[in-house]
């Protein structure tokens, strides 16, 4: 087995391993919050988060697989490992980026749901009896 | 609250057209516009001063809260899907009396927008 290989190997291990564990931590964490943006709702929270989370899996395994090539010959395992950790560490990049993007989402989504139910901004000036026509 | 009455004027263009803008908004709580000084507007609230509502833009609550000038415009922001964060916003103790100048500037100038903007008949 020649360096390039062996790079590539185990840049799609670690990039692998490392998708599938931020797409576990939003999974098990994300669940909160969103059974509180659907009041209680379990099925409904559970349904999008599961969504969510194929989207991120989706989006995060396209990059690594397109993030893949090289595009140089590798000579020594030192400009192996200088390469392999370039790769590693633009997919880490993307998948804080994904998961920040993520909890905006979540946030913003919640925020909307507490919106819904809150009171007026400003005090009435007065009242007046109100004539049902 | 469920709905939110409003009292506009029918003869100044800016509110005409902020009626029509009104309409195509989403939300959150459902408006309901009378023209001020009309057998409408006295007749579901009989005892409310009918001449002020000419001043500036008048909301009334079902429950019969009633909200005026600068209040009212930050009522009719509260019940929109898109701007009841602002209407916070737009509430708070520093940018209160900024909203208020801006309003009462806009409202009791509204003939003079309405015509330089080409929206009076």
């Amino acid at each position: 087995m020649n360096i390039e290989i062996a790079t590539y190997l185990l840049y799609l291990s670690i990039t692998i391993a490392l998708t599938i564990w931020v797409a576990h931590t939003l999974h098990k964490n994300g669940r909160i919050f969103l059974v509180d943006v659907f009041h209680g709702n379990e099925p409904l929270a559970d349904s999008v988060n599961h969504l969510l989370v194929v989207g991120f899996y989706l989006i995060n395994l396209g990059y690594v697989s397109l993030a893949l090539k090289l595009g140089y010959n590798l000579a020594t395992p030192k400009e192996g490992i200088e390469a392999l950790s370039v790769k590693v560490g633009t997919v880490l990049l993307v998948l804080g980026g994904m998961h920040f993007f993520n909890l905006f989402i979540f946030s913003r989504m919640r925020r909307r749901a507490t919106m819904r139910n809150a009171p007026p901004p400003v005090y009435p000036d007065a009242f007046t009896p109100v004539e049902e026509v | 609250m469920s709905r939110l009455t409003l009292l506009y004027d029918p003869s100044c263009g800016l509110c005409r057209r902020v009626q029509g803008w009104l309409a195509e908004q989403p939300k959150l709580v459902e408006l309901r516009m009378i023209p001020i000084k009309t057998k409408a507007a006295r007749k579901r609230f009989p005892k409310l001063n009918h001449e002020l509502t000419a001043e500036d833009l008048t909301a009334i609550s079902d429950q019969g809260a009633v909200y005026f000038g600068p209040k009212a415009w930050l009522m009719v922001l509260w019940c929109l899907s898109r701007y009841r964060e602002w209407s916070y916003r737009l509430a708070a103790p520093e940018l209160l009396p900024t909203t208020r100048r801006v309003v009462s500037l806009v409202s009791q100038h509204r003939y003079q927008i309405s015509h330089a903007a080409g929206l009076s008949r």
